[in-house]
């Protein structure tokens, strides 16, 4: 019983304003100092081994600064002009282009805020514009942009796989069909409230459009390539992957769009060319904007990276203590089968999902649930997905949700009436997450077809 | 909701933005190139009797270069930190917070303040015991509460890293922590000091957090979400379109 000493210290520190980050730390220390005969100095160890030892974490702050790259270099608009030309002319067309916009620049960062902004600053506004209601844009947006962490790359599934020691590169591969299916249910969704509300609907610009905004935008797509070409073709891994990502949407940012950096000139001319300033490819890697991307990123990172630290501190104390297998123990003895079992995971993870940073919540609630869900003959890396998922929609329900309040700030309204606007949609990310929960082939399909059947080591 | 005190950029806060943004940017460096280093290996010109000047220090680079990575991801996690406070970019909850009177709001910031020195010096106490040996320092006495320095310890000072190499201008560390003999890789104590220092850099910053509280400038030490930023910049781009 004492493990319930130590969540509720947790909750307590967390409820008087104490960071999400002091709160873990400090409940592990003080537990460990009364339960055990751990010194001070095997905390301070790990702390520092929460960096050293976990090579697969170093991929957040890469993909982070890929992303920062991606969103500030004018990706985000080439995208979604790649998307209108699409799907612009159906019914609700520019919201549908919205969902997909938000899929494709999923693909690129591993962060759904990230996402939200990116897509949604320039979305919403042009929604407003051809008569969609402020609400239905920002609602379509904020539920659109939880894709960010399911479509790969995604910073949680990384975080996961770090706590939990399953291959980072399954997990991408298992978001895929998820990820495109969650897409499609929005799209369609949208697709028939917008017939039967008499939405506006584009002009088809024609198939020269189409491929003219996709050459447009396949610089910045082709980073998909790259990160998945490159983990699945063996050429490098996943950590690799988002360092040379990040280095790819550094040059692409810098050299090609030029909508930052050296070559930037003001908006709506021509940026300047390469050839006729050749020092760029030096003063480029200096430039203040490049600093300053990197510091964001690194701003991003160390928030999120402390958070995960104290975590791990808090996930050392549950092992040691032998507190998983106790709970899977007792569990397993009330006759707990995997439907149940799952049920509970979502359930916690809702709740949770409400108060915690996703990525901390995973560390904590992975070690704790991975034994049991490996005694009932579930797939980690199905488990794995459900978490995500629970995650998402963890981000648009109040009262901490991360989405929810970068949309309030980019579509200027308040909380509350993002709130509201989400909520239709939120339905649809609920019975998603029943598909996925129960149809574990929809997880693990790929990662099993393409890396062979998944090896379980107790 | 938040009322953040004005943050004047100062020399200071320059240093340690320049300090992340390098980490990272030497971290992205480092890894990447060391990705395309193992692509050349694999190449028949890496052979060559031309290129067997260059194919030497590439290949020790490539041998350190995953070490150095994961001890500057250290020192950007902890050592950023210590900004992370000074900016109150550090996520909580601050739900139960919006209900309170200003007045139990300051005490409930007081209290956490509070909360977070004590995990700083508890820290503080196990990063110094930690660190110190590593460095033929003294690590304190007493479980919780440092009762002084121990007078028997062991020293530490020959233990050294895996792969990264000691530069020879660095030697003169041997004489001062190593009984005069050379490093071959470089000492410990090196890369550990993030945690002395860093932490360290966290009491100094919480104390003046809670001097701010104290003094009604600062009502809280989290930032409710971390999308402030996201936020101010989305909408200045929204005003310019």
């Amino acid at each position: 019983m004492e493990a319930l000493y130590l969540f509720i210290l947790v909750i307590l520190l967390l409820l008087v304003g104490v960071p999400i980050a002091v709160s873990l730390g400090l409940s592990s220390i003080l537990f460990l100092l009364v339960y055990s005969d751990s010194s001070l100095a095997s905390v301070a160890q790990t702390l520092f081994s929460a960096f050293e030892g976990h090579y697969t974490l170093l991929a957040i702050p890469f993909f982070i600064l890929a992303s920062s790259f991606m969103s500030t270099g004018g990706v985000a608009k080439r995208i979604i002009r790649f998307s209108i030309a699409c799907v612009g002319h159906f019914h609700g067309g520019l919201a549908i282009a919205g969902v997909f916009a938000c899929m494709m620049f999923a693909a690129l960062s591993g962060s759904s805020p990230a996402t939200v902004v990116a897509i949604g600053s320039i979305v919403i506004a042009a929604m407003r514009k051809v008569g969609y209601s402020k609400d239905f844009a920002a609602g379509v947006i904020c539920n659109a942009g939880t894709l960010g962490i399911l479509i790969p790359p995604s910073i949680v599934m990384v975080v996961y796989a770090a706590a939990t020691d399953v291959s980072v590169g399954r997990m991408f591969l298992a978001g895929v069909i998820p990820g495109l299916l969650a897409g499609t249910m929005l799209m369609v969704s949208i697709y028939f409230y917008a017939r039967y509300k008499g939405m506006p609907k584009g002009v088809w610009a024609g198939w020269a459009e189409v491929f003219s905004a996709a050459r447009g935008a396949s610089w910045g797509l082709f980073l998909v390539v790259i990160i998945l070409g490159g983990i699945y073709g063996g050429y490098f891994t996943p950590t690799e992957a988002a360092a040379v990502a990040a280095v790819y949407a550094f040059i692409v940012s810098m050299f090609i769009y030029r909508d930052m950096g050296p070559l930037k000139t003001a908006e709506g001319q021509t940026p300047l060319s390469l050839r006729k300033h050749p020092q760029a490819l030096l003063t480029a890697w200096f430039h203040p904007d490049t600093r300053e991307t990197l510091y964001d990123a690194g701003r991003l990172s160390i928030t999120l990276l402390f958070i995960i630290a104290n975590a791990l501190i808090l996930k050392h104390v549950l092992t040691d203590e032998q507190i998983p297998q106790t709970i899977a123990n007792a569990m397993l003895a009330a006759g707990l089968g995997p439907v149940m079992f799952l049920v509970m995971v979502n359930v916690i993870l809702l709740i949770g999902g409400q108060f915690m940073e996703p990525s901390g919540l995973i560390v904590i609630v992975a070690p704790l649930v991975f034994p049991i869900a490996i005694e009932l003959g579930i797939d980690p890396i199905h488990l794995g997905i459900i978490m995500v998922v629970n995650m998402e929609i963890g981000m648009i329900t109040p009262p901490v949700g991360l989405n929810l309040f970068v949309t309030s700030g980019v579509a200027g309204m308040s909380v509350m009436r993002v709130v509201k606007a989400a909520t239709p949609w939120l339905g649809i990310l609920f019975v998603f997450l029943i598909m996925v929960t129960y149809i574990p082939w929809l997880s693990t399909f790929l990662p099993t077809y393409f890396m062979g059947p998944e090896i379980i080591t107790r | 909701m938040t009322t953040q005190p004005l943050l004047k950029i100062s020399l200071g806060d320059r240093i340690e933005r320049n300090f992340i943004a390098l980490m990272l940017g030497l971290m992205t460096m480092i890894t990447f190139s060391n990705v395309v280093i193992r692509k050349l290996q694999e190449k028949d010109f890496w052979r060559s009797d031309w290129f067997e000047p260059w194919a030497e220090p590439l290949s020790t680079f490539g041998l350190q270069s995953l070490e150095t990575t994961v001890f500057l991801f250290a020192w950007m996690g902890i050592v950023g930190t210590a900004y992370m406070i000074r900016i109150n970019s550090q996520l909580g909850v601050d739900v139960a917070l919006n209900y309170l009177s200003p007045s139990w709001r300051k005490a409930a910031a007081l209290f956490a303040v509070g909360a977070c020195l004590l995990y700083t010096l508890l820290l503080l106490k196990g990063s110094w015991d930690y660190w110190a040996p590593f460095a033929n320092l003294p690590p304190t006495d007493g479980r919780i509460i440092p009762e002084g320095f121990k007078t028997r310890y062991l020293n530490q000072g020959y233990y050294e890293v895996n792969d990264i190499v000691m530069p020879a201008w660095a030697q003169f560390l041997g004489d001062w922590f190593n009984d005069g003999d050379q490093y071959e890789k470089i000492p410990r104590f090196i890369p550990y000091f993030a945690l002395p220092l860093g932490i360290g850099m966290f009491l100094w910053r919480y104390l003046r957090v809670a001097r701010d509280i104290v003094q009604n400038r600062a009502n809280m030490i989290i930032a409710s979400h971390d999308s402030e930023d996201l936020v101010d910049e989305a909408a200045a781009k929204a005003d310019k379109d």
